[in-house]
C-alpha cells in the first residue's frame, strides 16, 4: 500500500513504530507507543483527551498519559482511540486507554475501552464502549457493539449488537493473534517495497 | 454473492469409529450407496450429512502423541479447572457451584431486554455524584433508591418497580424481591396487569421458591404419613426417611398405582394430601387470561418479549416486558481435555482465571501440516498481494489451478501422499488433477531467520523465470513448506437429467433445484503422513528404547476436505 507513495510517507520511529504521515495523533505527548506498532494513515489517536483532574497521590507531571499502547500493535485506515470519560469526584475526566500486545484494530472501528489485553483482534466497524475491559486472547467480529462497562473474558470470541460472546477460541488458534509478521510485512521505505 | 475464503478441513478420526460402532445408520443412507463395502475403497463425502461432525479446522483438533492421533472437539474429554463469572472474572468455587447454582452471585446482571451489562445507579442524582463508581472513594455516596441500568439500551430495572436501598449485594436483594419474603422496604410497584404476579398473596413466584415450598410440603406430609401408618408394612420402609430410594419407589408407586400399592391397604393413599395452596408451593394455572388480553391491547406488541428473551431469563414464563427480570451472568468454565482413548492430557489451561498460559497444549497444527490454498494466476508477480480473490468465482467446464501449501511444523522431514477421487462426489461431479501427489517437506529446523531470509532472496530471484505447471514436480518448495499445483474442471451446475446410457440402473436421479453451498466445489482429499522420529521420546518407561537411539517409522492418515470456490451458476 505504501508502495505508490512518495517517499517518507512512514516515520520509523527507533523503537521500531512505523507511523504513517496521514495518521491523526492529537496530543502526542499524552500518547506512549511501546514500539514495533504501525499506525495506518487516516488512524486517529485523541492524546489530547488526558486526564484533567489531578490524581490523589498527585504524581509527577508527566505521568498523565492518555493512550498507552503495548508492542506489536497494528492501527488500522480510520481507527480511532479514544480514552473514555466519567465524573469523577464531582468533575468530568477523561482516564487513560491501554492497550496490550499484539492488538490488531481494523478499519473504522472505535475504540474507548479502559483496558485491551493482549492478542486480542478487533475486526472492522467496531465499537468498543467507554470502559470496556477486554482481556486477553479475545477476537471481536465484524460490526460489534460493545457496550459500556461490558468485560469480555480471555479467549472469547464475541459478536452482535450488542455483544455477546459467541464462542471459545480453540486451543489451536493462539498463533493466529500474533503480529510479527505482520508488522515485518509494512514496508516503509519506498524504494525497498519494489515495483 | 457471498465472499468466499478457500478453506480446508480435516476429518478427526473419531467419525469412522461412529461409523463401525452403528453400523445400522451407515447402510441405507442415499449418500452411501454408492459407497463400496471396503473401508479402504470409501472415498470420504464431505457432502453426506454426517460429515459436518467430524470436519474441523486445523486450529480446532488436539494431537494425541501417545496414541499418535488427531483429536476433536467432539471426541476429547473434558474436565473442569476453574469455574469464574465471566463479568467480575472472580473464581466460584464448585462447592458453591452446587449450592448457588450456575449463576454469578456477586452483582453481574444483564439486562433482561439486550443482554448488555447492567450497572447500578442512583435514582436520584445527587449534586456531586451520580454513578456507583465514585461512591467507594471520598465522595459521599449517592442517596439511594437505586436500581440497575443499562448502558446499552437504557433499560432500568425501576421500569418494572425494582429498586434496591444499598448499590451492594444486589443478588441477595434481588432474590428478596423476587422469592417473596421481602422487608417491607423494598418497594415493589407497580402490581397492576398480572395480579398473580405482584399481588401479596401470590408473592411466592419463582420456580425455584415454589420448589422449595412444595419440596418442604410434601416432606412434612411423608414425616406424618409415615409417623401414623408405622404399623404396616410401609411404615417400615419409611423409616429410611424421605432421601432413600426405597421411600422413593413407595411413593411412585402411590401415584403410579401399581407395584408396592397393591400390597397395601387401600386406606393409605388418602393419607397424603396434594398440595393446594399459596402456602405449598402449588400455583393453580392461571386460565382468566382477561389480563393478558388487556395488556396485549394496551401495549401491543412491543409490550410482550422476544423469544431470545425470554429464553434467557433465569425463570420460565414470561410473556410481558414487565416480567421480565435481570439475569445474573451464566458462570463460565476453563477446562483441561484429555484423550478419550489413552486418558493422556491433550490441553491444560493454568487455574488462575487472569492466566492465559497453558500447561499443556496438544494442538495438531503442531503436527500435522497446515494447508492453505490459493488460486495460481501465473500472470500477477508473486511478490504482489494477491488480487481480492473473494469475488471470484469459477467458470464451469474451465481448467483452474489451485495452488496448495503444506507447510510442516515437525522437527522431522516428512513424506506426504496425496489422493483424491477423481471426480468430486455429490451431484455436480468435477475433475480433479493433483498434479504433484507425493512430495517430502523438510524438517522445521531452528535455524530459521537467516535461512529464510535467503530462501525469499533466492526466491525472488527465481520468480523471474516463473515455475512450470509440470506432473510429479512440486512447484515451488521452501525450508518447511512445498507447494503443489492442483487442477480443477469445475462441473457446469445445470441441472439436466443424464442420458440414459449413463444412468445406472434403479438409480433415482435427483432434479431438484440447488441447495444450500452445492455450488461450492469441495474435494475430498486422503493425506498420507511419513515420517521417522526418534522412538518414544515421552513416554513412560521407553527408557529401554530411549538407549538405542533407533529412529522410529511412524505414519499417520486422515481424509480432509478442501473448499476451493464457488462455482459460478451461468
Amino acid at each position: 500500500m505504501s508502495r505508490k507513495q512518495p517517499k517518507g510517507e512512514w516515520i520509523e520511529t527507533d523503537t521500531g513504530n512505523k507511523v504513517n504521515r496521514k495518521a491523526n495523533l492529537i496530543g502526542t505527548q499524552h500518547i506512549m507507543l511501546g514500539g514495533k506498532t504501525v499506525i495506518m494513515p487516516d488512524a486517529m489517536i485523541r492524546g489530547d483527551l488526558a486526564r484533567t483532574a489531578t490524581s490523589a497521590a498527585g504524581g509527577p507531571p508527566g505521568s498523565n498519559t492518555a493512550v498507552f499502547i503495548g508492542r506489536y500493535c497494528f492501527l488500522s485506515k480510520g481507527c480511532c482511540l479514544r480514552p473514555p470519560g466519567r465524573i469523577y469526584k464531582g468533575a468530568f475526566t477523561y482516564m487513560p486507554l491501554r492497550l496490550g500486545d499484539h492488538v490488531f484494530i481494523g478499519e473504522g472501528s472505535i475504540v474507548q475501552a479502559a483496558t485491551v489485553g493482549s492478542h486480542v483482534h478487533i475486526a472492522k466497524d467496531v465499537v468498543v464502549g467507554e470502559f470496556a475491559i477486554i482481556k486477553d486472547y479475545v477476537r471481536i467480529m465484524e460490526g460489534t457493539i460493545i457496550p459500556a462497562n461490558m468485560v469480555i473474558p480471555s479467549f472469547s470470541i464475541v459478536a452482535g449488537q450488542p455483544a455477546r460472546i459467541i464462542g471459545e477460541v480453540p486451543e489451536g488458534g493462539h498463533e493466529a493473534f500474533e503480529l510479527r509478521e505482520r508488522y515485518k510485512s509494512v514496508k516503509t521505505n519506498p524504494l525497498a517495497a519494489g515495483s | 454473492m457471498a465472499s468466499f475464503t478457500p478453506y480446508s478441513y480435516i476429518q478427526c478420526p473419531c467419525f469412522d469409529a461412529t461409523g463401525q460402532a452403528r453400523p445400522s445408520d451407515e447402510s441405507p443412507s442415499a449418500s452411501s450407496s454408492d459407497a463400496p463395502e471396503s473401508d479402504d475403497d470409501h472415498a470420504f463425502d464431505p457432502r453426506s450429512p454426517r460429515s459436518n461432525y467430524s470436519l474441523y479446522p486445523i486450529e480446532h483438533l488436539l494431537y494425541c502423541v501417545d496414541c499418535n492421533q488427531i483429536r476433536c472437539p467432539r471426541c476429547v474429554a473434558e474436565e473442569l479447572v476453574t469455574i469464574y463469572c465471566p463479568s467480575c472474572l472472580f473464581e466460584v468455587g464448585s462447592s458453591s457451584v452446587k449450592t448457588e447454582g450456575n449463576r454469578c452471585t456477586r452483582s453481574c446482571f444483564q439486562c433482561p431486554v439486550c443482554i448488555g451489562p447492567l450497572a447500578v445507579q442512583s435514582l436520584e442524582p445527587a449534586p456531586e455524584s451520580s454513578s456507583l463508581l465514585t461512591a467507594d472513594n471520598a465522595a459521599p455516596p449517592a442517596p439511594g433508591p437505586w436500581a440497575l441500568c443499562c448502558s446499552y439500551c437504557n433499560w432500568s430495572s425501576s421500569e418494572i418497580g425494582i429498586k434496591f436501598d444499598k448499590p451492594q449485594g444486589i443478588f441477595g436483594q434481588l432474590a428478596k424481591i423476587r422469592d417473596g419474603d421481602g422487608h417491607g422496604d423494598i418497594s415493589v410497584a407497580a402490581v397492576d396487569a398480572a395480579p398473580t404476579k405482584k399481588s401479596g398473596d401470590a408473592e411466592a413466584d419463582s420456580t425455584k421458591s415454589r420448589f422449595a415450598l412444595m419440596r418442604s410440603f410434601y416432606q412434612s406430609q411423608l414425616a406424618n404419613s409415615n409417623s401414623t401408618s408405622s404399623g404396616n408394612l410401609s411404615g417400615t420402609l419409611g423409616e429410611y426417611g424421605y432421601g432413600s430410594p426405597t421411600a422413593l419407589s413407595r411413593i411412585m408407586s402411590l401415584y403410579s398405582g401399581n407395584g408396592l400399592a397393591a400390597l397395601k391397604p387401600k386406606s393409605r393413599p388418602t393419607e397424603i394430601r396434594e398440595a393446594d395452596s399459596f402456602k405449598d408451593g402449588f400455583r393453580p394455572s392461571n386460565l382468566d387470561e382477561s389480563s393478558s388480553i388487556s395488556a396485549l391491547r394496551e401495549n401491543g406488541y412491543d409490550g410482550t418479549v422476544t423469544n431470545s428473551q425470554a429464553t434467557s431469563q433465569v425463570d420460565e414464563g414470561a410473556r410481558f416486558v414487565e416480567d421480565l427480570w435481570p439475569i445474573p451472568h451464566l458462570l463460565r468454565s476453563k477446562r483441561a481435555k484429555r484423550c478419550p482413548v489413552c486418558r493422556h492430557i491433550l490441553s491444560k489451561p493454568e487455574a488462575k482465571v487472569n492466566n492465559t498460559r497453558w500447561r499443556i497444549r496438544l494442538v495438531a497444527g503442531n503436527y500435522i501440516p497446515s494447508i492453505s490454498i490459493k488460486p495460481l494466476n501465473p500472470t500477477d508477480t508473486p511478490g504482489l498481494p494477491v488480487p481480492d480473490t473473494s469475488s471470484l468465482t469459477l467458470t464451469p467446464l474451465k481448467p483452474t489451478q489451485y495452488l496448495l501449501t503444506f507447510k510442516n511444523q515437525m522437527f522431522d522431514q516428512i513424506k506426504v501422499t496425496l489422493a483424491t477421487p477423481a471426480t468430486t462426489p455429490g451431484r455436480f461431479a468435477s475433475r480433479v488433477t493433483v498434479l504433484c501427489p507425493q512430495f517430502t517437506i523438510d524438517a522445521n529446523a531452528e535455524d530459521y531467520d537467516i535461512n529464510e531470509a535467503l530462501k525469499d532472496d533466492r526466491r525472488q530471484d527465481k520468480e523471474e523465470a516463473a515455475p512450470q505447471v509440470e506432473a510429479g514436480k512440486p512447484w515451488e518448495r521452501g525450508r518447511n513448506w512445498v507447494s503443489i499445483v492442483v487442477e480443477v474442471i469445475p462441473s457446469s451446475l445445470r441441472i439436466e437429467p443424464k442420458p440414459a446410457i449413463l444412468r445406472k440402473p434403479g438409480e433415482a436421479e435427483d432434479l431438484g433445484p440447488l441447495k444450500e453451498d452445492e455450488d461450492i466445489l469441495e474435494i475430498p482429499m486422503f493425506v498420507r503422513l511419513e515420517w521417522e522420529s526418534e522412538a518414544a521420546q515421552d513416554q513412560v518407561g521407553s527408557t529401554a528404547s530411549k538407549d538405542k537411539e533407533a529412529k522410529e517409522k511412524r505414519e499417520l492418515a486422515y481424509w480432509c476436505v478442501l473448499g476451493l470456490g464457488r462455482i459460478s451458476q451461468d
